[in-house]
């Protein structure tokens, strides 16, 4: 029998295949769902327009005379930039709540449960009763989101002793101070006010505009969790195995805490706290795929961004012109998926 | 505690009055022995209402965000009309409690009636309702002639707005109530039957909530002639300006972005008229200028 270490180490030709399969698949399902998302809404957009534009863009040239102008402001100025920041943000909050359930080593664990959604929440409720605009809300956002992870990773070390289940605990409690607070603003907020307040908990991608800072954020996260999906592989057999086999726990759980927190301030700064996503994707794929890290955590990322990129299509187009919020969903379709993997699979939830 | 003393006292020193019974808008018989010289207000509406009435001076306590009119503002608060403080409402020893269906929990509209209180409830769904309302108000606390003439003031005032402009050429309106989320109205909002009055077309009347959250695409392809909107303040809000964004709407073609505050068209109250005559001007406005503009391609 082969060491484990070197069967870990490198891609059978086998795996490179089958990575290479869902990889693909999932991006490709991305780039249909992209599609779909462009082409569905209230204003009728044709095949013919989107390919005008594709051509136009790639060409650089103005928009040629043929083209309906409606139809491609509505797709590059509305459509456009909440598909990509839908992308984004499921992106995002799959990998973090992947990464939280390495890290908390609990299956229950998702984004928000160390409490980052809380402090961004009661960031963006305060901006949103001081009656400010959009760039202070999820500027204050990502201010409250920092606030906590700085907080609770703080509290979790305070006596010098660490440790994943010192640090569930420390996340739980602190976001059930955030949850209090949240309750008091709300009941004393005014009437219009309730509504933005109650859409933004809900999670609401109508506010989003192009994801920027985020994307990239997003790509170097993306290549920090491939540096770490071998570490990552080694500590699935315990940390006393993982030490054994030279990875440095600590630092690596340090990284892991960070990079989840960093990636959920972003999600949420931008979407407000989009629910389930986080904790049922991961779950999922690690039913169907496994848990090799080094195909699970960009599987992760791709499935979370379609899902939600479907799901945000379908809350505004549903019932249009009437609007869903989108974690009601990405709940709807999420539920029964996990329901069903969970049922034809064999496999443990670690 | 004088102030208590001495009301009492004037209570006794009056003669018996007449027996009151009037039905409030739940179909419920609201009989009081004789008409009421402690109410408390449960809306802000309501407390604007009770003003109107002639009532203003038997309101003992009001709920917060009643700023209207000057003098509401002095009177003790018994809490938000979501989450009433009932303790405080049984210390001020009311005679008449007037709630609000949409906006008070029915549990402690309940809870008051068990207690031993009477409650009228109040729905206000239709403009006609209104002066309706003045009239039962005006009984229950003994004002009638008061509330009487501001009743005929209020119907007079409706008939000629609607005689005026009701039946002019038809304006596609968009009524915005807020801007993230962007919110609108159904046909059963009150705001509704004042673009109505005033000849105006709701361009979401048929969608099946009352407060319908819409996107942008939504308002881009009903293409509306003009956009009302309120915001929250007295101010008009800086977010109306962001649809100039879009010039493929008539109504920004046409530069008819109109603003009404709050106060004059949200609250069901008599005020609503001075949101309903501005509205009737700004629609007008914004027909004069499809108006010219028609005549303008055709030359």
């Amino acid at each position: 029998m082969k060491p484990p270490a070197t069967k870990a180490d490198s891609f059978s030709q086998q795996q490179k295949l089958r990575a290479t399969f869902w990889l693909g698949g999932l991006g490709l399902a991305c780039l249909l769902s992209l599609i779909l998302a462009l082409l569905t809404g209230s204003i009728s957009v044709s095949g013919y327009d989107l390919w005008q534009l594709i051509i136009d863009t790639l060409t650089l040239s103005s928009p040629s005379t043929s083209s309906n102008t409606l139809a491609t402001t509505v797709m590059t100025e509305l459509r456009l930039p909440r598909a990509l920041s839908a992308l984004v943000v499921g992106a995002e909050l799959a990998l973090a709540g992947c990464l939280m359930q390495v890290l908390l080593r609990n299956p229950l664990a998702d984004p928000y449960v160390l409490g980052v959604s809380g402090g961004a929440a009661v960031g963006a409720l305060f901006s949103i009763m001081s009656g400010l605009g959009a760039f202070w809300v999820s500027g204050s956002a990502f201010v409250g989101a920092l606030t906590n992870l700085l907080l609770v990773f703080g509290l979790s070390h305070a006596k010098g002793v660490w440790s994943p289940s010192r640090l569930l605990l420390t996340g739980v409690v602190t976001a059930a101070g955030w949850g209090a607070v949240i309750s008091f603003m709300l009941s004393i907020g005014e009437d219009n006010q309730l509504r933005g307040m109650l859409f933004w908990l809900m999670g609401d991608l109508s506010r989003a505009s192009l994801p920027g800072w985020h994307g990239l954020f997003l790509l170097i996260s993306l290549v920090i969790s491939a540096l770490l999906a071998r570490p990552l592989n080694m500590m699935l057999r315990g940390e006393l195995q993982a030490k054994a086999l030279g990875v440095s726990v600590y630092p690596l759980q340090i990284t892991l805490y960070l990079l989840a927190s960093v990636l959920t301030a972003s999600a949420v700064t931008q979407a407000g706290s989009v629910g389930f996503l986080g904790l049922v994707v991961p779950h999922i794929l690690r039913l169907s795929l496994g848990s090799d890290h080094r195909l699970l955590l960009p599987a992760t990322a791709l499935a979370g961004a379609c899902l939600l990129l479907l799901a945000d299509t379908l809350a505004r187009t549903l019932i249009a012109p009437q609007q869903l919020p989108v974690g009601v969903i990405t709940a709807f379709i999420g539920v029964p998926v996990f329901l069903w993997v969970l049922q034809k699979s064999n496999r443990g939830l670690t | 505690m004088f102030i208590v003393l001495s009301l009492v006292l004037i209570a006794a020193s009056l003669p018996v009055l007449a027996e009151v019974s009037v039905e409030d808008d739940l179909k419920n018989t609201i009989t009081l022995e004789q008409p009421a010289q402690r109410i408390i207000s449960l809306a802000p509406s309501v407390t604007e209402l009770l003003f109107s009435a002639g009532a203003g001076s038997k309101v003992v306590a009001v709920v917060d965000y009643s700023d209207f009119p000057e003098a509401a503002k002095e009177l003790p608060h018994v809490g938000g009309y979501t989450q009433l403080d009932i303790e405080r409402i049984l210390v001020l020893q009311p005679d008449l409690v007037i709630g609000w269906k949409s906006g008070n929990h029915p549990d402690t509209l309940e809870k008051l009636r068990q207690l031993g209180l009477p409650v009228y409830t109040t729905e206000t769904r239709y403009l006609e309702q209104i002066p309706v309302t003045l009239e039962k108000f005006g009984r229950l606390a003994g004002t009638s002639t008061i509330a009487k003439k501001e009743a005929e003031h209020f119907r007079l005032t409706l008939q000629k707005l609607k005689d005026q402009y009701q039946h002019k050429a038809p304006v596609k309106v968009f009524y915005q109530v807020w801007n993230k989320p962007l919110i609108t109205i159904n046909k059963e909002n009150l705001i509704n039957q004042v673009i109505n009055v005033c000849g105006g077309q709701n361009v979401f009347a048929e969608l099946s909530n009352i407060a319908p959250r819409i996107d942008i695409e939504a308002v881009l392809k009903v293409n509306p002639d003009a956009i009302v909107a309120s915001g929250m303040r007295v101010e008009r809000p800086e977010w109306l300006d962001e649809w100039k964004d879009w010039p493929a709407i008539n109504a920004v073609q046409k530069r008819q972005l109109h603003f009404i505050p709050p106060g004059h068209i949200q609250r069901q109250t008599v005020r609503v008229l001075l949101g309903a005559e501005q509205l009737c001007q700004q629609l007008d406005q914004t027909r004069h200028r499809i108006a010219t503009s028609s005549t303008g391609n055709n030359q």
